[in-house]
């Protein structure tokens, strides 16, 4: 019998667990702060970028000391429709993340407890769609969603991210519903509970990390994406990133501005890393590593 | 009535009629369109976002509200389209690439423009369609002339130039100066140059575009035509590999050698900010670089900048290109995007446009004293301009492909160092040949 | 318990029906298209049906193979890189057993953000720093007075750049796996080991790896199947240049769909796109199966 395998995480967060400080530790501590400056350093480029004007930008060799300037920030805020595009991926991103979650939900928890035929072709399927790159999609996306008139929508932005991440979605919840024991749902529902009480009062609350996961996962797909939004999207439905193409140019690269632009992009998911860590790497690891 | 209103109906009826004629007919040609709003699709380029500057003037002066697209060009071109097959399309105006006239006449996605030229509700009498460069119209406007692109029978005006450009030589006066050199008048003194100014000065010589796809088939053909080559023969077979051709690349090689590092991967961009920020002595290409020299966000080089005509080969030429405007045939406002398009290509605008950093299009522009104390520059490319060849380039729909899978990649791969340019430029014939036999220009 | 035959599929049914509608179908259109002879502009009507001579000329054009065999490289290196760079650095960095350093969640935190950073920005931020002229790795050069390089101008160290983006943006993914596997190690076989002579070496290769090979296996089994459909990095780094040096499939998909305006050739390319990673995929399924654990 399997145990669940527990969050390796949680065993930093419990007191007085922390070993007292060796010598030899000097090294990993070395070691681990290299590491972190060899991740933070490209995201910390575009942020110090993102304050410099483009005539301090052109200057060869390191410069540590400049005066930074906000110009490029009021330029992306205040010209250039930033707030339709903020709104654009803001509805984008909550829509495709609230969808995704409710119906990949019920999805996995079909897939788990109940037997029916197709169980397995389905779950296959969805294994397998997962895999499919985007660029696969976008060429009879473009042609379809233009014909069915959902091409420059919001609507069919959030359906195709919808589909996109349900595979993921379910995958991962799969795996932290497999983990509530049955007996819980059995007692609850001889207790009277109908079936759907009992996947609302039972299982939900202890798949939510799960939850969390998946939904930082999806929001930051949603509203990270590129290519399938460049494609389909318009002036009035733009989301960010594509915004932030825009400002590469056939004569050169605003380089003040789009680091402005992707500094901004960049927020939510920074919120979201630092705050949900533990949940984003128990998602990560969780169906892989298992007990 | 009293006294008093009578008076002062009296002065406003003398006042009102005081007011000139021509300006009580404007007021009549934009007054159907008060209160509308037109959407224009326009790339990211310094020449639109100066233009950019002058649409607040547009609104008070028509109360037509204007929207405005900004796209890249690339993504620019599959959005037009995709808007123009519809039924009814969301631009009332495009900006497209010269490359593209032919395609967007021939799939009849753009107006001819005699309609509205020689419609009296709304065309200006003061509007002067002589005064626009006449190689510019020609060049970016006309369709259906001979070989689809030039003037000449058949041809019609589908496009006003705004944005168009000619080539010219810009060099460092100081530089120069220093080591008693003489700005090039041919290919020949240019060759010589080119491993002088890199030995004695240490910087690039001549800046040039070199990245794979259409910028470095650009920088080739700026040299291809002057020295005698063309890329079709004129019953468009391939004639690119001709002793021109493999002269003009092997010079594109030796420029990259000489210049400033990284030539190979150097879009536009890349190419004018290398000259601008001093790591190169010359520059040969487009004239949209007037307007940066002098702005101190981009250019350390102001006031050090000299100007010359494009050297002679065998023969003086220029190149010719840029970017015009267009009404769509299916745009919902047609009328109001034409009012948009003139006024944008009339004679005060198009002054106005080039004080806010845009290419003028105009003669009249061009000999314009005030302008001309700014941009001195003027005086060469109206010199230029005699001598800037409309067949610079092929404007067929298939030079977008042969740029991107054949011509782009063989020119790179000679810049890169990875073949020779005979080699590589009688490597890709075949590819080429195919391409124009499937658009129907070879038989067989 | 019985529950009704359609209970299952209202469960199921609204997520299947997206997928199928919105992810399915638009593949097996891909298929579709392959057969026709469409371009950007021109109303559906006018596509002309071509029979498999979309797919052959597809099948024989050399910028496809090219593009196939650039994608391979890409992978291929990027995950190798990846994964033993993840699991040396894994394997130096675990915490023994239960007695964690102080501060090792806040550096995890810190090595999931490049991750979660939009890889539009990924590219952006790596094409500056990449920049000939201004960018950050040349002026880095220049301290230890190396000669500063034409990255994205010269075909190999465009490459190299490319699969150092990729490099740094997932190979904190591997380690952050690499050290949930090695932390669930059951410690009292390592100590059997120990007990027996096995040396660190021994332990590490012999008895350690071998434990955690199914997440080996299957965070590279991901992380290969992830690198054939990366697109968005490479189109803002270096659009495929110099030349075709850079041009992944996925890439040259793009390309001759929304460049090229060739929709049904891009279709065709597509669906050996799709083959690839549909094989990759099915192997990943035979190894490691979420499905096939049945309840006892």
């Amino acid at each position: 019998m399997n145990a669940p395998a527990l969050p390796p995480s949680a065993a930093l967060r419990r007191p007085g667990r922390y070993r007292t400080f060796q010598p030899a530790d000097l090294l990993h501590y070395a070691v681990l702060l290299l590491l972190a400056l060899f991740c933070v350093l490209p995201i910390a480029v575009m942020f110090t970028t993102s304050f410099k004007l483009q005539s301090q930008l052109f200057s060869t060799g390191l410069n540590f000391f400049f005066v930074p300037t906000l110009e490029n920030y009021r330029e992306v805020l205040f010209g250039d429709n930033f707030d339709r595009y903020l709104v654009n991926s803001l509805i984008v991103g909550v829509s495709a993340t609230a969808i995704t979650l409710v119906l990949g939900c019920m999805a996995a928890y079909g897939l788990v407890r109940l037997r029916f035929r197709g169980r397995r072709a389905i779950g296959y399927a969805t294994l397998l769609l997962r895999t499919v790159p985007l660029a696969v999609l976008a060429v009879p996306v473009f042609m379809i969603w233009s014909q069915a008139g959902l091409a420059n929508s919001l609507a069919g932005l959030v359906l195709l991210y919808v589909a996109v991440n349900l595979p993921f979605t379910i995958w991962l919840l799969y795996g932290f519903i497999q983990q509530v024991p049955v007996e819980l749902e059995e007692a609850a529902a001889i207790d009277g509970c109908g079936p759907v009480e009992v996947f609302w009062r039972v299982v939900l609350p202890l798949i939510r990390p799960g939850l969390a996961a998946a939904a930082i996962f999806t929001f930051r797909i949603a509203w990270n994406e590129f290519i399938l939004a460049l494609v389909l999207t318009d002036r009035a439905t733009r989301t960010l990133p594509v915004a932030a193409s825009l400002y590469v140019t056939d004569i050169g690269v605003d380089w003040g501005k789009v680091m402005a632009l992707g500094s901004l992009i960049a927020i939510p998911p920074l919120i979201f890393t630092f705050l949900a860590a533990r949940q984003i790497i128990t998602g990560l690891t969780a169906g892989a590593v298992k007990g | 009535m009293q006294r008093r209103d009578i008076v002062k109906a009296a002065g406003l009826s003398v006042f009102g009629a005081a007011f000139p004629i021509a300006s009580s007919q404007a007021q009549d040609r934009y007054a159907k369109y008060r209160g509308q709003t037109i959407v224009i699709s326009v790339p990211s380029h310094p020449h639109y976002d100066a233009m950019h500057k002058l649409l607040p003037a547009f609104t008070k002066e028509t109360g037509i509200k204007v929207e405005v697209d900004k796209l890249q060009i690339l993504r620019m071109k599959d959005k037009q389209l995709l808007e123009m097959a519809k039924p009814q399309g969301d631009y009332d105006m495009v900006s497209y690439v010269v490359m593209w006239k032919g395609e967007y006449a021939k799939k009849n996605l753009i107006r001819d423009l005699d309609t509205f030229l020689q419609n009296p509700a709304l065309a200006d009498p003061a509007f002067d369609l002589q005064d626009i460069v006449p190689i510019y119209r020609e060049n970016i406007g006309l369709v259906g002339g001979p070989r689809g692109y030039l003037a000449g029978p058949g041809a019609r005006l589908y496009g006003l130039p705004y944005g168009a450009e000619t080539s010219v030589l810009a060099y460092r006066t100081d530089i120069f100066a220093r080591h008693g050199l003489k700005p090039p008048a041919t290919y020949a003194e240019l060759q010589t140059l080119l491993p002088i100014i890199r030995a004695k000065e240490g910087i690039g010589a001549l800046t040039s575009r070199g990245q794979a796809g259409h910028q470095c088939v650009h920088a080739w053909l700026l040299h291809l035509d002057p020295l005698g080559g063309k890329v079709f023969t004129d019953d468009w077979k391939p004639r690119f590999n001709d002793e021109a051709g493999v002269k003009a690349l092997e010079l594109l090689k030796e420029i990259s050698d000489t210049g400033p590092t990284g030539i190979p991967g150097y879009g536009q961009g890349e190419m004018m900010t290398a000259f601008l920020q001093g790591q190169a002595a010359m520059y040969l290409d487009s004239t949209i670089l007037f307007g940066q020299v002098n702005d101190p966000a981009r250019s350390k080089v102001g006031g050090k900048v000299g100007y010359a005509l494009h050297p002679k080969g065998v023969r003086q030429a220029s190149q010719s290109g840029g970017l015009g405007l267009a009404i769509p045939r299916n745009a919902r406002n047609a009328d109001a995007g034409f009012l948009l398009m003139q006024w944008l290509t009339s004679r005060p605008q198009d002054i106005a446009v080039a004080k806010a950093g845009g290419i003028p299009g105009r003669n009249s522009t061009l000999s314009n004293p005030e302008l001309l104390q700014q941009y001195p520059e003027y005086a060469v490319m109206r010199e230029q301009l005699k001598y800037s060849d409309p067949d610079w380039r092929p404007i067929i729909p298939e030079w977008d492909e042969i740029n991107i899978q054949a011509l782009g990649i063989a020119i790179s791969d000679v810049l890169i160092g990875k073949k020779h340019a005979r080699a590589a430029l009688d490597g890709v014939v075949p590819r080429v040949t195919d391409i124009m036999r499937r658009g129907g220009y070879l038989k067989g | 318990m019985k529950t009704p035959r359609w209970v299952p599929w209202v469960y199921v049914g609204p997520a299947a029906l997206v997928m199928a509608a919105a992810c399915l179908y638009p593949v097996l259109s891909a298929l579709r298209l392959g057969f026709y002879d469409w371009s950007i502009g021109t109303p559906w009507s006018e596509a002309r049906w071509v029979g498999l001579d979309t797919f052959t000329r597809a099948l024989q054009e050399p910028a496809v193979w090219h593009s196939l065999w650039i994608t391979l490289l890409f992978s291929f290196v990027c995950v190798t890189a990846e994964m033993v760079l993840g699991i040396a650095l894994a394997l130096a960095l675990e915490d023994r057993p239960g007695r964690p350093l102080r501060g090792t969640a806040f550096f995890r935190t810190l090595f999931i953000l490049p991750m979660m950073i939009a890889p539009i920005a990924v590219g952006l931020i790596w094409r500056y720093m990449f920049d000939a002229q201004f960018g950050l790795l040349n002026a880095l050069l220049g301290v230890v007075g190396a000669a500063p390089q034409a990255w994205l101008a010269d075909e190999h160290l465009a490459f190299a750049a490319i699969v150092i983006a990729d490099i740094w943006q997932w190979t904190p993914f591997v380690f952050i796996m690499m050290i949930a596997a090695l932390a669930n190690v059951d410690g009292s076989v390592l100590e059997a080991a120990r007990m027996d002579g096995a040396n660190g070496w021994q332990t590490t290769f012999k008895v350690k790896l071998p434990m955690v090979m199914n997440v080996i296996v299957v965070t590279l089994l991901m992380r290969l199947i992830d690198a054939f459909r990366v697109l968005e990095v490479i189109y803002i780094l270096t659009f495929g240049g110099p030349g075709d040096s850079t041009e992944i499939l996925s890439l040259h998909i793009y390309k001759t769909a929304f460049v090229g305006q060739q929709l049904g050739s891009a279709a065709a390319i597509s669906v050996l796109l799709l083959a690839v990673v549909a094989g990759l995929s099915c192997l990943a399924l035979r190894l490691s199966n979420p499905l096939a654990e049945e309840h006892p």
